[in-house]
């Protein structure tokens, strides 16, 4: 090796301090260029110009101990201030902001007095060190002869001695609060290494500048320890980050799995409801590949009904909303379906995205409908059996009219034979006919409304109208079970959305309820009341009371459940099937005891 | 003798007008109520005709209305009118007398018929009572001997049985028996029979 050296004519510092400076260079080209990548992280900035720095004290340091005459070794001590000053700034803002800690004050007081010694170094002359350097002496190191100076000492290198002790002190307070945190790698690697490899160049200086020991300044190699400590720290990051990428390409392994084997429809799509992404379920509930859906547009997807509200939702989903609703699809074998739908927006790469999760509710929907029509059966059939109970008071109701049209009619018969026609008489018959045939047609229309398996109509009706519909339907049944209806209805009713049917069967249901509770008493004892009021928002509030026995209070609730009833021949649904009639017009239904004794019904409609 | 009526009684004012029409152009008299309680309070058991009753009222059903006339001693002949035919019902009226029990809504012949059937039993019974009563006037103006003489002839005593039953000569029987069937306005035995017959008991009626 010495060979080789001395053929090439260089030496071992040549070497060493080279080597030095190379090697920062290179970590501060590495780190140069990761801040580049990175501009947000400063401390890999400091780290590169801390690096460099070091670099260029090394040279200073070179030229240095290879100088001839005091003139240039001074120049060359001069110029490594600038180095110096780059390193301790650098230092200090790699403690405050990749360990964010250190007093700021401490901080600024370091950066200001190293500032000020930089200064005066370059107005003084030779330098900050010296007020002159007399001669150079040889000292030998790795078996060469490098110069020192000789000369006197400047008072004025105290304050750059000042600046770097004063920086060991902010050092130390920095590593303490991170110690304290709980990050004792940190404080430990680049706290301690900032702290022992300062203080001993900075003893190293004090001792060799004012002339203590002889000995050439070395800061650099110290230095360099500083660096690569830093250095053995921000690789820890480099590790710590190819650590998540592969976390990360487990946790993505992990999500692809359950992306495809989910049992939801998932899919992602641009704001132009493009498809870019889909899982297995996705396209097997609309029949497809997901290579072919890859290419397609909800457009081709989603069929017309739902369609028309696309551009309405995706501005919602866009703007944030996380949205669960239903739609129809296309299968690619031409049915349509339900689905269930929950999208929400996702920002990926600064693009805004939308995801949805599918649900086929068909199964769902059947189970529904088939529900829907048992119910409205069960409706039917209340009505049916309550129908059959008033059957021959309702006969009796069409009894009347027919008979008054046909003795009408055959008396006119008569007048019609005589040879003097009284047309007045005739004129009185016909108006007569006409009134008992509508109102035999009336009472006909509300049984076959009663009788009809029709769909639920919702429709603005007024309640009064509905409850003396309800008093001509009853009207005989109520006088044959000698019950006096006693009605006390509001003119200022606001109309109610509802079937008109349904509410018929409910007052029905509830004032033959209401004749039956009294079925035991004297006939002048039986008495229901028929109120009619505003209610609450709006609403409509409808009470039905009898004088019967009132019901137990235990039973206040039972009555509403299904095969409850106190009649021999009751069914025990005619109450329930009310309470669900009114449920679905959002309304109520309930049940009380009236302080002066009887039952009374009352429900709401909003 | 005053023509006569057929009191109406329905609570629905259209079927009363309707039927009211069709009897008038038939040439009845008719007089109608709304309610039961109406047509009893202005009820004259003497006024004939017939009744054409609802069964299906409030407060008082046509049963209670049949039983009420009963009490009162009326012999007005009821024709029920009902809405639907129930058995039992039907049965209870007929067994108490109704004369007739139509379906509404009644046709014009049925419904006329049955009037004139109820019109000619109140005739009848009318004639009947009034007959009735002319017997029991002519008993009434005997006098308490001729009353006696009377119940021995009955029986088909001879005068002198008579005389020897109520310690008397032949001779006053037969003054008596004369003027009994002066004042009983017939010519034989035979004829007396027959009158006192008909008022029924064995002519114990006459006695008291």
């Amino acid at each position: 090796m010495t060979l080789i050296i001395d053929h090439f004519g260089m030496s071992w510092v040549t070497v060493v301090w080279s080597m030095v400076a190379g090697a920062c260079l290179t970590l501060a080209a590495t780190y140069g260029l990761v801040w580049w990548w990175r501009r947000s992280a400063h401390g890999y900035a400091l780290f590169a110009l801390a690096s460099l720095a070091t670099a260029g004290v090394a040279a200073c340091e070179w030229r240095m101990m290879h100088a001839e005459t005091p003139a240039a070794y001074g120049l060359a001590l001069r110029w490594m201030h600038l180095p110096g000053w780059v390193l301790v700034l650098a230092l200090v803002g790699f403690v405050r902001v990749y360990l964010r800690a250190g007093r700021p004050w401490l901080a600024w007081a370091v950066c200001g007095m190293r500032t000020l010694s930089l200064i005066v170094n370059f107005v003084v002359t030779p330098n900050l060190n010296y007020r002159v350097i007399t001669g150079l002496r040889q000292l030998p190191l790795l078996g060469e002869a490098v110069s020192t100076p000789v000369g006197v000492p400047s008072p004025w290198m105290i304050i750059g001695q000042a600046s770097l002790l004063l920086m060991v002190l902010f050092v130390v307070d920095a590593t303490r609060a991170v110690w304290r945190r709980g990050q004792h790698r940190q404080a430990s690697l680049i706290g301690f290494s900032i702290v022992f490899f300062v203080s001993i160049s900075t003893a190293q200086m004090i001792l060799a500048l004012w002339g203590v020991i002889h000995a050439p300044l070395t800061p650099s190699l110290f230095y360099l320890g500083i660096v690569a400590a830093m250095a053995c720290e921000l690789s820890l990051d480099v590790r710590r980050s190819a650590d998540l990428m592969h976390e990360l390409r487990a946790r993505e392994q992990q999500y692809r799995t359950l992306f495809d084997r989910a049992n939801d429809g998932i899919m992602l799509m641009t704001e132009d409801a493009v498809l870019i992404s889909v899982n297995d379920a996705f396209a097997r509930m609309h029949g497809y590949s997901t290579q072919e859906m890859l290419a397609m547009s909800l457009r081709d997807l989603d069929a017309s009904e739902s369609f028309r509200q696309v551009p309405e939702r995706l501005r919602h989903i866009l703007a944030g909303e996380a949205l669960t609703f239903e739609v129809e699809h296309h299968h690619k074998d031409g049915h349509i379906f339900p689905l269930e739908v929950s999208a929400s927006r996702i920002d990926s790469g600064g693009k805004s995205l939308i995801q949805s999760f599918h649900r086929d509710v068909s199964a769902r929907r059947h189970a529904d409908q088939e529900l829907q029509q048992r119910r409205a059966e069960l409706t039917h059939l209340s009505r049916a059996v309550m129908l059959g109970e008033l059957s021959g008071s309702l006969a009796h109701e069409l009894n009347q009219p027919l008979t008054a049209i046909l003795s009408n009619a055959q008396a006119a018969q008569r007048f019609l034979a005589r040879p003097q026609i009284d047309r007045q008489e005739l004129q009185d018959i016909l108006s007569d006919i006409v009134a008992a045939d509508r109102h035999a047609g009336e009472v006909i229309r509300s049984l076959r409304l009663l009788l009809k398996k029709g769909e639920v109509l919702r429709q603005p009706l007024d309640v009064n109208a509905v409850v003396l519909e309800v008093l001509k339907l009853m009207r005989s049944d109520l006088l044959n079970h000698h019950v006096a209806i006693e009605t006390q209805l509001a003119h200022d009713l606001p109309r109610v959305c509802g079937d008109h049917v349904q509410l018929l069967q409910v007052l029905l249901n509830l004032v033959m309820n209401a004749s039956d509770a009294m079925a035991g008493h004297a006939p002048d004892q039986r008495r229901v009341h028929l109120t009619t009021e505003r209610g609450p928002n709006q609403g409509v509030r409808v009470a039905v009371r009898d004088h019967g026995h009132g019901i137990p209070a235990d039973s206040l609730e039972r009555v509403f459940e299904p095969f409850f009833t106190t009649k021999p021949h009751g069914l025990g649904l005619g109450l329930v099937v009310c309470r669900s009639i009114l449920l679905a017009h959002d309304g109520t239904l309930a049940a009380e005891n009236h302080p002066e004794g009887g039952a009374v019904f009352h429900f709401s409609l909003p | 003798m005053t023509p006569p009526t057929i009191f109406l009684v329905d609570d629905e004012a259209s079927v009363r007008t309707a039927i009211g029409r069709l009897l008038r152009a038939e040439g009845f008299e008719v007089t109608p109520f709304a309610s039961p309680t109406e047509f009893l309070a202005a009820h004259d058991p003497a006024a004939p005709g017939c009744l054409l009753l609802d069964m299906a009222m409030p407060v008082l059903n046509g049963l209670d209305i049949q039983q009420a006339l009963i009490e009162r001693g009326s012999r007005l002949p009821i024709i029920f009118l009902t809405g639907r035919a129930d058995v039992p019902m039907c049965a209870q009226a007929m067994k108490r007398g109704a004369a007739d029990f139509l379906t509404k809504p009644v046709n014009d012949t049925d419904l006329l018929a049955a009037i004139r059937r109820a019109l000619v039993q109140d005739y009848r019974t009318r004639q009947a009572r009034a007959a009735l009563d002319d017997i029991r006037s002519r008993i009434a103006s005997l006098t308490p001997r001729e009353r006696e003489v009377l119940q021995h002839i009955v029986t088909g005593q001879l005068n002198k049985q008579i005389a020897a039953d109520l310690g008397t000569v032949e001779k006053t029987i037969k003054v008596h028996r004369g003027r009994v069937m002066t004042k009983m306005q017939v010519t034989s035995v035979a004829a007396l029979v027959h009158l006192v017959e008909q008022l029924g008991a064995g002519g114990s009626v006459v006695v008291q």
